[in-house]
């Protein structure tokens, strides 16, 4: 009797910690977050989850949509790519970055998005794309950025020397090889899937087109919810970096979890085989590419009315200690 | 104050609007006041680019609307008045009627490029539906005391068509194209938001991607004024040729 009323009181004290631990409302993706997934999917790789805050993830298709829902109060945090949190904060977004997610970085043993066109096409070269069109998955998307930096490079005008469309990534590989479009983006696992059925080639990746690594995704949390709840964001951000470490160091097996878990719809097969973005154990922001991202999308694309102080935006302070 | 009657629900809006941006209970770069909206329209309408976004639209709309006008009218005239032409048709109509068309809209990416073509093509195939019922039921309704007099008088069938079929047909044919046009805008507008490098749905998309509310909420507005247009010169159009019905409602 005595023992069944202990037990009882340690599952009552047990769900009243979960209950008071803080909601963080998370608005994630569908591409590239592994670690995120990950914690909802093992969440024994999570020793604060439950206790010290709750976890509830949202999927988003697009950015804009998961920025709105922020706005509407119904997010607290969610991942967003560097430069969508730039355009969020010009817009007087009260949003900060967090922590690193994935980068698009060079080197063989990363992968980085990768513009095609047709191997016994005319186009050779981003010079050949004038008159042409390119594919992108959004406008004012990552994607677009690299798009219009790759034919910036190449000394053409984006729009007028060469027309920059939104085409869906399971759309691409057949646009490309019908010839509807000149060129087209591709990411993993469209990217593997792409070069097996052959017929295709890299015009350039968007490391090259920018010219350096920079951030790709990254972590975000309202300004209200970091100030009322740094220690739920702390335990989170521990939590995430322990789950990052766990991925890279046991990467088949996470992927397995995570197709396992309904996160990811391609084969398995596939996925287990595909190339990853480079990720960062420890989650640190790589500041410096942020700002150069934001220079460029202010003096060459002008994507932003005036500049935007990317120090600002990005708050490490609530990442463990390396 | 009846002329003041139909800006009474469009005036409350606005003021809904303004109220609850005033309320402060939401972002304004989700509600924008009116101000905002009406500066960002003021640009809109002083820039060029702007006018040719809208022109692009407006000829894709209204080249597809055409081709569904001339389709849709000849097919629902031979569906009314022909009882093969029907029982070939009117199934097929019929089933494929509910089909969400813009579900189509990659394969017809693929069949006529990412330019005007796809987007023409599936304009003409939402338009046709409507208009091609519409006009079918109005052929199948003509009264037969007509046909039978013209028929007594010894008309052929091409001057009984010319002369009663057609003119009687007439009111339904312009109800077809009036739910037609606007639904010739709203996809085009859907189709630019997919997959365009121009037009008005790529300024909303352009808008929404930099979280420029104001901005994407004055194209909306220029959206809904071209609409009131098109809607306007077609009901113009249909009271100078359709002159012995007018469009008046005896309310009881």
């Amino acid at each position: 009797m005595k023992i069944s009323l202990a037990f009882l009181a340690l599952v009552f004290s047990a769900c009243a910690i979960a209950q008071d631990a803080p909601l963080i409302r998370f608005g994630r993706g569908f591409a590239a977050e592994e670690q995120v997934w990950l914690m909802s999917a093992r969440p024994d790789l999570t020793p604060n989850q439950g206790k010290r805050y709750q976890l509830k993830q949202i999927l988003f298709q697009a950015n804009p949509e998961r920025f709105q829902a922020y706005l509407a109060g119904e997010l607290d945090a969610g991942t967003a790519p560097g430069l969508a949190v730039i355009f969020a904060r010009a817009q007087g977004v009260d949003m900060k970055i967090v922590a690193s997610v994935c980068l698009e970085a060079a080197g063989r043993e990363w992968f980085s998005t990768t513009y095609m066109v047709k191997d016994d096409g005319p186009i050779r070269t981003v010079k050949d794309l004038k008159g042409g069109t390119i594919a992108v998955v959004g406008i004012k998307t990552a994607t677009d950025l690299w798009a219009r930096a790759g034919l910036l490079n190449a000394g053409l005008a984006p729009d007028k020397d060469t027309k920059v469309f939104p085409l869906g990534f399971p759309a691409m590989g057949d646009a490309v090889r019908t010839g509807k479009v000149g060129a087209g983006t591709f990411v993993e696992p469209f990217y593997s899937a792409e070069m097996a059925k052959g017929g295709l080639r890299k015009l350039f990746t968007a490391v090259e087109a920018v010219g350096y690594d920079h951030e790709l995704l990254d972590i975000w949390f309202g300004e209200k919810f970091l100030k009322a709840q740094p220690g739920a964001v702390r335990a989170f951000l521990a939590d995430y970096v322990a789950v990052t470490k766990y991925y890279l160091a046991n990467t088949a097996q996470a992927k397995r979890d995570l197709h396992k878990a309904g996160f990811v719809r391609t084969p398995l097969e596939v996925y287990l085989k595909n190339a990853d973005w480079k990720r960062d154990a420890n989650a640190r922001v790589d500041v410096a590419s942020l700002e150069k991202l934001s220079t460029f999308m202010l003096d060459k694309l002008q994507w932003l009315e005036k500049p935007v102080n990317v120090d600002s935006m990005i708050d490490q302070s609530f990442l463990p200690r390396p | 104050m009846r002329r003041l009657l139909p800006f009474v629900l469009i005036g409350a809006a606005l003021l809904a609007w303004e109220l609850v941006v005033r309320s402060g209970l939401w972002s304004p770069l989700l509600f924008p006041p009116l101000e905002k909206i009406l500066s960002e329209l003021i640009l809109f309408f002083s820039k060029s680019e702007s006018l040719m976004e809208a022109w692009v639209s407006l000829y894709r709309a209204l080249g597809g609307f055409a081709l569904a006008a001339v389709a849709g009218v000849a097919i629902g005239m031979l569906m009314g008045r022909s009882a093969p032409a029907a029982a070939l048709l009117d199934p097929f109509f019929s089933g494929t009627y509910a089909i969400p068309k813009i579900a189509l809209f990659p394969i017809f990416i693929f069949a006529f490029g990412i330019g005007s073509l796809s987007k023409l093509a599936l304009v003409f195939l939402e338009c046709l539906y409507p208009i091609v019922i519409i006009t079918c039921q109005g052929a199948r309704s003509v009264n037969r005391v007509l046909l039978w007099s013209a028929q007594n008088m010894g008309e052929s069938r091409l001057r009984t068509f010319a002369r009663v079929v057609l003119p009687a047909t007439a009111p339904y044919i312009f109800a077809g194209f009036r739910v037609a046009l606007p639904v010739a805008l709203i996809v085009v507008i859907i189709t630019e938001m997919i997959s365009s490098a121009d037009g008005l749905g790529y300024v909303v998309i352009y808008a929404l991607a930099s979280l420029k509310t104001d901005r994407m909420l004055a194209v909306v507005a220029v959206i809904a004024l071209l609409g009131l247009a098109l809607d306007r010169a077609l009901v113009f159009l249909r009271d100078r040729l359709v002159y012995w019905e007018k469009l008046e409602t005896y309310y009881v």
